[in-house]
């Protein structure tokens, strides 16, 4: 009775099947794994995400839609008092306004970005965020720049307040980047104040956690923390975010310290990929960092000096 | 092979669930927790359809998965046939004809489903512990999903099993 397969094809057929098709998932899984990123079912993986990168340019223009749907409700609510023979001309009037709104927000971030690279004089190339994971494990999003834009795999993103993470992969006209707040990313990073070294790593919970600290450079609220460029994995000298919970101390080195975000996935529009750094960036003599993020007028000081301790 | 109206209809279900799933889940993505409509129809169509539904269809879709998401190839397709095959037994055996059984089996497949990706992806080397996947992405994601799945059960009911009057074991809305 459990196994009552009646319906279509022999029940036999059907556990042979149900065998086979589980057999085989194991085997992709098992291949997957032990393969690498060049292997087989990773290029057929990122020919599929390609084909399906139209679909996810569809995803940001329902997510805009929705927005102005949004909007649009809000119109039709406040519509309702005013005369009918000026409804008409009220809702195009406000449909401009909204719109223009948008631009006016759009003008701003890319404003900000602007100012970013002026600021630290970055070798880069802008891009618009069009699409975001469609698994919740994962924090990335697809970008509208690729290798024909001189984006390679490994190169820093910033948003329009530092860094935002990193291109996982490039496509010829795309490139997927995997976000710092993902639990998968990692950044060697610096205190700005008093050049301690830690590891910016992301986490499930979307926070990120400053670790391996030395205990002489414990970190401090407020303190801005930059990426150190050890390793190679990220430009030096760019903002990570600025620490907002120490629950370390010198004694107890291995607690959290936690640093905020420069920008999450749901807020990111537009990046700019750093091809290059043309200065010292954050980590200069004279930190020019002022503004661009709410701990940042702690560098004021210190920065530069390399002192031990605040 | 017999193309029915029922096959028509789940194939045509299947490619909705994909493009939802690429289109729009993104952006309704509340904190951690996204909802998964590959997985909350495959589960449903395992419920609906009982005795009909093959290992075929929650194969397929959890590779186009796999290979869209950007996760382990195989995971979400091993999961899929496994989980939806269990569903369709156990509501074989204990449908007693009432709307509580299959939500329960949904939402206990649901919940099997994203406890075990998460255990997959660990196994496979994500780095997290076992605690917070379960606590930040597969407790939030299989709610999600839940949500989704009690949504489109009427409909699914409806459309999937009401194509296929002749089937023993369908649940109906009461």
């Amino acid at each position: 009775m459990a196994l009552n397969f009646q319906q279509s094809g022999s029940a036999s057929a059907k556990r042979v099947l149900l065998v086979v098709l589980l057999v085989a998932s194991l085997a992709l899984a098992t291949l997957y794994a032990r393969e690498g990123e060049n292997g087989p079912l990773h290029t057929v993986q990122g020919a599929v995400g390609a084909v399906a990168a139209p679909f996810k340019f569809a995803g940001a223009a329902v997510d805009a839609g929705m927005t102005s749907a949004g909007e649009g409700i809000e119109n039709l609510t406040a519509d309702e008092s005013t005369l009918s023979g000026l409804r008409e001309s009220n809702e195009a009037l406000r449909k401009r306004l909204a719109e223009a709104d948008e631009y006016k927000l759009e003008a701003e971030r890319l404003q900000e970005l602007l100012n970013m690279k002026q600021t630290y004089d970055i070798d880069g190339v802008a891009a618009r965020v069009v699409g975001k994971n469609i698994e919740a494990y994962n924090q990335t999003v697809t970008i509208d720049v690729g290798t024909d834009d001189g984006v390679e795999s490994g190169m820093t993103v910033m948003g329009s307040t530092g860094v935002v993470g990193q291109v996982k992969k490039a496509d010829a006209r795309t490139s997927e980047v995997r976000l710092l707040t993902d639990s998968q990313s990692g950044a060697a990073a610096i205190i700005q104040r008093n050049r301690g070294e830690g590891i910016v790593r992301g986490s499930l919970e979307g926070l990120l956690y400053l670790e391996d600290v030395d205990e002489a450079n414990m970190p401090q609220v407020g303190d801005v923390i930059v990426t150190s460029g050890l390793g190679g994995s990220y430009v030096r000298g760019l903002i990570i975010g600025t620490v907002v919970r120490v629950d370390a101390d010198k004694g107890n080195a291995t607690g959290r310290i936690v640093v905020t975000p420069n920008d999450k996935a749901a807020s990111l529009s537009e990046v700019i990929v750093v091809r290059g750094l043309n200065s010292e960036g954050a980590l200069g003599s004279t930190p020019q960092a002022s503004g661009q993020t709410a701990g940042s007028e702690t560098a004021d000081g210190g920065d530069g000096e390399g002192g031990d301790e605040a | 092979m017999n193309v029915t109206r029922d096959s028509v209809a789940v194939a045509v279900g299947a490619v909705v669930a994909v493009i939802l799933q690429l289109v729009v889940a993104p952006n309704i993505a509340l904190f951690s927790a996204m909802p998964n409509f590959i997985v909350a129809y495959t589960l449903l169509v395992a419920i609906v359809r009982p005795t009909a539904a093959g290992p075929v269809l929650p194969f397929v879709l959890g590779l186009v998965f796999d290979l869209v998401s950007g996760g382990p190839v195989g995971a979400m397709a091993f999961l899929l046939v496994l989980i939806s095959f269990l569903a369709s037994r156990a509501f074989v055996v204990l449908d007693n004809d009432t709307l509580f059984m299959p939500l329960v089996i949904f939402v206990a497949a649901t919940v099997l489903v994203e406890a075990l990706y998460g255990a997959f992806l660990l196994a496979l080397g994500f780095d997290a512990t076992a605690l917070d996947a379960f606590v930040y992405r597969a407790l939030p994601c299989a709610l999600y999903d839940c949500v989704i799945g009690l949504v489109l059960y009427p409909l699914a009911a409806r459309v999937l099993a009401g194509a296929a009057p002749a089937q023993p074991g369908t649940p109906r809305l009461r």
